[in-house]
């Protein structure tokens, strides 16, 4: 097999494509040849987006975000990501253009200290000197975690571990992060932290791909969502659309968040919005009652 | 995991998945016996093939002899150590000369019985385990009066491997989506510190889990899983004990029935084990470290 050529700098691949991400009639099937993990799978997401993946469990959520990261390599169609079809491309290679987070921190952390953590993504696509020190400072001020930076990443709490885990990656600043359940055994105040990496990243140019279980998380940040059922994307629009279409919630045994269920059964047939967050429907039902005098 | 050695339960329905697991388990006892009695390699590398052949029938040939390769970096560096110094009383007959490097007939002879020994064994063994659910064997461990904690440990050994390779095979890709080089000795920290902490963590959680179940309490303990077995089960279990007793009885008679006097090998021959061997093991080696410090 001829060598693939090297790939250019994440800056200049972004410069030069037109989208993030250009995934065209993608299939998956498992070595055993038995599950089809993706079934035809077509999306293209642009630069900046914040996109949110959701779906039951095997819904081929997982699938998707690993073809995009080389983990997995399509069966057929094709996956380009920042200009560059990922087929034939290592992991290693594809990682200083697209970061991926894994659920479970544990995963990943393996250093003597969240400093090292921090250090090592970087510094395997050769990030160094002043640069290197930079991301990492940024990362640790972002994040809260100048109290921890010594510390062992697993004398840590679970929260503040799931940060570091992020951070880790964060610090390799990819054109594209994804994020696969960032909000799991979080707290609120984690949570918030997570909510505002994404919004910041995605207004500094960062694409963002979060898949989650988290519905209420999902209605607050993302600006598009991409819903999975039986290795297919079923439905593809902005939160509001699919929150409200009870349908598809109940085909997919998916639930909207309680707010906009709340909307839904309260303002909305009275003209009022489908709420995503408990401001909105606070901010409709003060207007209402300031109305009524 | 893709990759990861099927060391663990290969769903299935043959015959062998349906035989009783202490017929079983007899036969790996009989194999481990009888390997060590006996120093006929006719008789070690047929146990072998009888092996295979068991796995086959039970349709796990194929991660049989993926598990089994692990063989290969043991057996060759095996025989071409016991070729240069054979692990037998001395005074070894020469067979050629290679430069400074000195081959023994009495050593590739010797290294073939541990080999052999080595290969029946590990088949049979994995076999075994292919062809069993570690519930079944817990049940009919159980049954046999073997001491509930210790019974315990052995079948939460067997289950839980598949979930450390697959914890494995998530760790490797996490650290490649940090840029790590996935393979060598490069990747041997940050791959297996999660491992390790996990598994502790895994145990610990178990532990307490098992204690709030009731796992140290007194007095009898039933299962869920009830195994019976039928009369060709115990037949088989039978058949083996006969043959198992034969080949050992005429092993202890015949001094081991070692028969490598039986044998003539020539010079060449020896060379060309010891050739082969050696360049397959340097070879082995050689491969890791490149991998290790191949830059990406």
């Amino acid at each position: 097999m001829a060598k693939k050529s090297p790939l250019p700098t994440p800056a200049e691949a972004r410069a030069a494509s037109e989208h993030a991400i250009v995934v065209s009639d993608a299939r998956y099937v498992y070595p055993n040849g038995k599950v089809v993990a993706l079934n035809g799978v077509s999306v293209t997401v642009d630069h900046g987006e914040l996109l949110g993946i959701i779906g039951q469990n095997g819904s081929g959520k997982t699938t998707l975000t690993k073809l995009l990261n080389g983990l997995l390599q399509p069966s057929s169609g094709t996956v380009v990501v920042n200009g560059i079809e990922t087929t034939g491309r290592t992991v290693q290679e594809m990682s200083a253009h697209i970061g991926y987070v894994f659920q479970n921190p544990n995963h990943q952390l393996f250093a003597r200290t969240v400093q090292a953590e921090l250090e090592f993504g970087p510094t395997n696509i050769g990030i160094e000197g002043e640069e290197l020190a930079e991301r990492v400072a940024r990362a640790v001020e972002f994040f809260g975690l100048k109290d921890v930076i010594d510390e062992h990443p697993y004398r840590v709490s679970f929260p503040i571990r799931k940060l570091v885990g992020i951070a880790s990656i964060v610090t390799m600043e990819p054109s594209i992060l994804i994020l696969d359940e960032p909000s799991t055994g979080q707290d609120h105040q984690t949570t918030s932290i997570i909510n505002n990496l994404m919004r910041k990243l995605a207004e500094q140019g960062t694409t963002v791909v979060c898949v989650s279980h988290d519905m209420p998380l999902l209605a607050d940040v993302v600006e598009r969502v991409i819903v999975m059922k039986d290795a297919q994307i079923i439905a593809d629009a902005s939160p509001r659309e699919v929150f409200a279409d009870k349908p598809l919630m109940a085909r997919t045994n998916l639930q909207a968040p309680q707010i906009t269920e709340i909307a839904l059964q309260t303002v909305v047939p009275l003209g009022g919005p489908i709420a995503l967050t408990p401001a909105e429907l606070a901010d409709d039902l003060g207007a209402r009652l300031s109305s009524k005098g | 995991m893709q990759g990861a050695l099927p060391v663990s339960l290969i769903p299935g329905d043959s015959v062998l998945h349906r035989v009783h697991p202490l017929p079983k388990m007899i036969w790996v006892v009989l194999y481990v016996v009888v390997a060590f009695m006996t120093q006929n390699i006719i008789v070690l590398y047929g146990m072998a093939v009888l092996a295979l052949l068991l796995g086959v029938i039970g349709g796990v040939v194929k991660p049989l002899l993926k598990a089994a390769f692990i063989i290969v970096p043991i057996g060759s560096s095996l025989l071409a150590l016991q070729l240069m110094a054979p692990a037998v009383e001395q005074p070894w007959t020469q067979i050629a000369q290679l430069g400074p490097i000195t081959l023994y007939e009495d050593g590739l002879y010797y290294g073939l019985v541990l080999l052999g020994r080595i290969v029946a064994c590990l088949l049979m063994a994995l076999v075994v385990v292919m062809t069993t659910h570690p519930s079944d064997l817990f049940t009919t461990l159980a049954k046999l009066k073997v001491p509930y904690t210790l019974n315990f440990m052995m079948a939460m050994t067997l289950q839980l491997i598949p979930v450390f390779q697959r914890e494995v095979g998530i760790i490797l890709s996490a650290q490649k989506s940090r840029g790590m080089k996935g393979n060598g000795f490069q990747a041997v920290l940050p791959s297996f510190v999660p491992v390790f902490v996990g598994a502790i963590e895994r145990v610990q959680q178990l532990s307490i889990s098992l204690e709030s179940r009731g796992f140290g309490s007194a007095g009898h303990k039933t299962s869920y899983r009830q195994v019976r077995g039928k009369a060709s089960d115990w037949f088989l279990a039978l058949l083996a004990i006969g043959v198992a007793a034969l080949l050992g009885t005429v092993s202890i008679l015949r001094g081991g029935w070692n028969i490598s006097g039986l044998l003539v090998v020539e010079p060449a021959t020896a060379v060309t084990v010891w050739v082969v061997s050696a360049t397959v093991f340097l070879g082995i080696i050689a491969l890791a470290l490149i991998l290790s410090f191949r830059k990406s």
